[in-house]
């Protein structure tokens, strides 16, 4: 366990790093996002690199940086001119609540689907398989766009924008969740159909096991740890769809948030998103070889 | 507690009696924007599509006709001394900021002092306030306001969100002084009671209001009790949100979507073109091919601006003639019809300049260089379709001239290296300044802070100085229309375009949306109200 938050914290450390380099090396000069759309003087300049300590070495900058950082000390949106630390709270729980809803949503409609059509009539996978496509080919956008052309501007079931109760949440979780939706849901009928077909099925099926509880009960776990595999790519799909879904919805969040630094090229706060993601997908990926343990006997044997 | 009944009957009822009927109606609306502040501080206020929201929590010391004139608003009376150096303003008495302290001229005092605090707002403090002296109080509700030099923009500048007041007390107390927020305070007609960042902005009335600004439709608190900005950048997303009633107003209707809006019979759509600059091209005069003033002009010949704007805007824009928007009094109308459109004039001036020969695709070429142009703008600041606008022109040069012209749309600090480093040779730019002379005095000037067409002519500068210096308004239009011939007309330094405009979309039911007369931007919630 402790070489695992080792190991955590080297990539949390890597991440830092690369988002400061990266930030870095990009074109075009702090004191100009500063200095923002209005004009500028050389007083004006002289006066922002003293205020944000521009002049010191970047290694000293970058030291302090890290220094910050350990002490829990994001450091100040150069856009907003508050603490980034203030900015991510208050726009944590709403992006919580949308990927774990979409996550939910997704999970939920490649289960169903997949029981429902593995190792039926081709007619019904076929119709299946379709549907999953066109909902990992079209872009997040589209279905979002869509699916407020319908359910909001014309049918009126729910609300186009805000957070407030769950009815807001609906759309936007669907057109995050439905491409992960699309994709577990073939994963998922694949394996179920494998593991159909492996020999211990035809035990179950002497012991005169139904078809329902089969699927259920034995196929499901073996069909699920390629799915658990997925995650990690699950996790990133849904940080990066948050960016556009928010913005389209109208709901606060990360992903607006992220959106209008990268643009505005708000190194603070970018590198504090990027950190965040980090920490996210390091969470991850530790609960997933747990959850590894807990589905599949053999791994807990081999350790 | 039957004993207090009457008591409470009493309290109830005298509660219900003080306002008029006006007041008591509740009332509450959504409205849809398209941007999201930056600040809620006026004094740090830099996006012109937000001052809607800033009027709605503040005032300011005048307001701006859309004549150029200045009236009365918390200030009630102003005197310019003969040398232009001595501003006295008379201030209203009866002026209570949200927090219950009283607005005097000790608090206009605290506001004008507040930009002297190094930091807090540079670029103001530089430009705007750099005539700025000191203020005094000569008595609780009259000030005096001191310049080191004549400053004809100085009255621009107590009209405008910089100039509104905010409660000396909270400037001090305020959590996020930079970012303001509920507890940074006004006087203004709505008060500020939340913020969600990303999604809404949400206003109640300011019961005890009755300082509007001269211009007002009326007198007393606002109609709405209520109102909701929420915060919708898709256009898309924002008209179906207003077609489908889940918001009564929209601001930012692209014209994709203007047919549609206007074919509704519930729904009401009205434009107002922008104060400040017209949208424009500005040619860089340092290196070549824009150097030389043929390959200049001929650009402007090569392309069929009004085909360009129809099939890019559908007939919604309004065609540039001026860096100067026709909105503003300053606009010099004599320069309509006096370029553009000529494609065999294009293609004379070229040859002449020496782009003779066509390379295999078509591109003129001197000296085995093709002729390439190149635009470089900051994805943040491209806005009104205004990349469609440059592939049409693009395309139009190309096929009228021979001229390859290159757009890119790169990240601000790419597209501010380019600029530091000279290499691009078109830049497109409006700017929505209410007094149009601010804008010119950074784009113009040889040591302009804006100045990217690397022009440079002593007369010019001498003229925009001369008309900064004078507060004569007939002086400076003929001064100012001197500078447009100059810039438009004989050197062709710039390619006027378009001409900035915002629309609102409404349910017919809502009344007295307008439009800022100084800015052209949508104007504050003070006057709107639902119902006949």
């Amino acid at each position: 366990m402790i070489k695992r938050l080792g190991t955590g914290l080297a990539v949390l450390w890597a991440a830092a790093t690369a988002s400061y380099v990266a930030l870095l090396l990009a074109p075009g000069d702090t004191v100009d996002i500063l200095v923002g759309d209005g004009a500028d003087t050389p007083e004006i300049r002289a006066g922002i690199v003293a205020e944000w300590g521009l002049d010191r070495p970047q290694i000293v900058q970058y030291l302090a940086y890290l220094w910050r950082l350990l002490h829990g000390d994001l450091g100040r949106s150069y856009q907003q001119q508050r603490g980034v630390g203030e900015i991510l709270a208050t726009q944590l729980g709403p992006t919580a609540q949308l990927t774990l809803a979409a996550a939910a949503t997704g999970v939920a409609l490649a289960g169903v689907i997949a029981v429902v059509t593995a190792g039926r009539g081709r007619w019904l996978r076929g119709a299946a398989s379709a549907a999953e496509l066109v909902s990992v080919s079209v872009p997040p956008f589209l279905i979002g766009i869509v699916l407020l052309s319908v359910f909001s501007f014309t049918l009126g079931w729910f609300p186009v924008s805000g957070a407030q109760g769950p009815q807001a949440l609906v759309l936007p979780a669907l057109a995050l969740g439905l491409p992960i939706a699309g994709v577990l849901g073939q994963v998922l009928r694949g394996g179920l159909e494998r593991a159909l077909e492996q020999p211990f099925t035809v035990t179950a099926r002497a012991r005169g096991l139904t078809e329902r509880a089969l699927v259920a009960r034995h196929a499901l776990r073996h069909a699920l740890i390629p799915v658990v595999t997925l995650a990690g790519w699950f996790t990133g799909t849904l940080l990066g769809g948050a960016v556009i879904t928010e913005v389209l919805f109208g709901r606060p969040g990360l992903g607006q948030v992220a959106l209008q630094a990268v643009t505005g090229r708000d190194m603070p706060v970018v590198m504090a998103v990027v950190l965040l993601s980090a920490v996210v997908y390091v969470t991850i990926s530790t609960l997933l070889d747990l959850a590894y343990r807990v589905i599949d006997p053999r791994i807990r044997a081999d350790r | 507690m039957k004993r207090l009944t009457p008591a409470l009957l009493v309290l109830t009822l005298a509660a219900c009696g003080a306002p008029t009927a006006q007041t008591v109606q509740s009332t509450s609306l959504n409205w849809a924007i398209e941007t999201q502040p930056i600040t809620l501080n006026p004094q740090l206020w830099a996006q012109n599509k937000v001052r809607l929201l800033v009027f709605n929590q503040f005032d300011a010391l005048l307001s701006k006709a859309e004549d150029g004139t200045f009236r009365p608003w918390l200030a009630k009376a102003w005197q310019v001394s003969d040398d232009g150096l001595t501003y006295t303003l008379d201030l209203r008495d009866d002026v209570t900021f949200h927090d219950g302290t009283k607005f005097d001229a000790a608090a206009v005092k605290a506001n004008l002092d507040q930009f002297l605090v190094p930091g807090y707002n540079p670029t103001v403090a530089a430009i705007q306030l750099k005539a700025f002296d000191k203020a005094e109080v000569l008595s609780p509700y009259q000030l005096k306001i001191t310049l080191k030099e004549p400053d004809a923009l100085f009255l621009d500048f107590l009209s405008s969100p910089y100039a509104g007041q905010v409660s000396p007390k909270s400037l001090k107390s305020a959590k996020n002084l930079k970012f303001g927020g509920p507890d940074l305070v006004g006087t203004g007609p709505f008060i500020l009671d939340r913020y969600v960042q990303g999604q809404e902005i949400h206003y109640r009335r300011n019961p005890s209001y009755k300082w509007p600004p001269a211009a007002a439709a009326h007198q007393g608190p606002a109609h709405l009790s209520k109102i909701t900005y929420r915060f919708l950048p898709e256009a898309a997303v924002r008209v179906g949100a207003l077609t489908s009633g889940q918001v009564q107003v929209i601001e930012g209707v692209p014209a994709t979507e203007v047919n549609l809006i206007k074919k509704d019979p519930n729904l009401a759509l009205q434009a107002s073109l922008n104060s400040g600059t017209a949208y424009s091209y500005y040619f860089n005069t340092s290196h070549a091919p824009f150097d030389d003033q043929r390959v200049r002009e001929a650009f402007r010949q090569a392309v069929d601006v009004d085909a360009v704007l129809k099939s890019v805007y559908q007939g919604t824009a309004t065609r540039a003639w001026s860096i100067v928007g026709r909105r503003s009094p300053f606009y010099d109308a004599t320069l309509e019809n006096t370029y553009g459109g000529d494609v065999a004039k294009a293609n004379a001036l070229l040859d002449e300049a020496g782009w003779k020969q066509r390379d295999a695709e078509g591109f003129r070429v001197k000296d085995g260089k093709r002729l390439t142009v190149r635009e470089v703008a900051s994805a943040p600041f491209v806005r009104d379709r205004r990349d469609i606008l440059a592939q049409a022109i693009q395309a139009q040069v190309k096929q009228s001239a021979g001229i390859d012209f290159q757009v890119k749309i790169v990240d601000q600090g790419s597209a501010q290296k380019a600029l530091d480093e000279n290499e691009y040779e078109l830049f497109g730019n409006s700017r929505g300044d209410s007094d149009v002379g601010a804008a010119l005095n950074l784009i113009l000037p040889a040591k302009g802070a804006i100045n990217r067409t690397r022009f440079a002519d002593p007369q010019v500068d001498k003229w925009l100085a001369t008309a900064s210096a004078t507060s004569d308004q007939a002086e400076r239009k003929e001064l100012y229309a001197k500078v447009q011939q100059a810039a438009v007309r004989e050197t062709a330094i710039v390619f006027p375009l378009y001409v900035p405009a915002d629309q609102i979309a409404a349910h017919k039911s809502v009344q007295g949306l307008s439009f800022d007369p100084s800015s052209g931007t949508p104007a504050s919630a003070y006057d709107v109200r639902i119902g006949t």
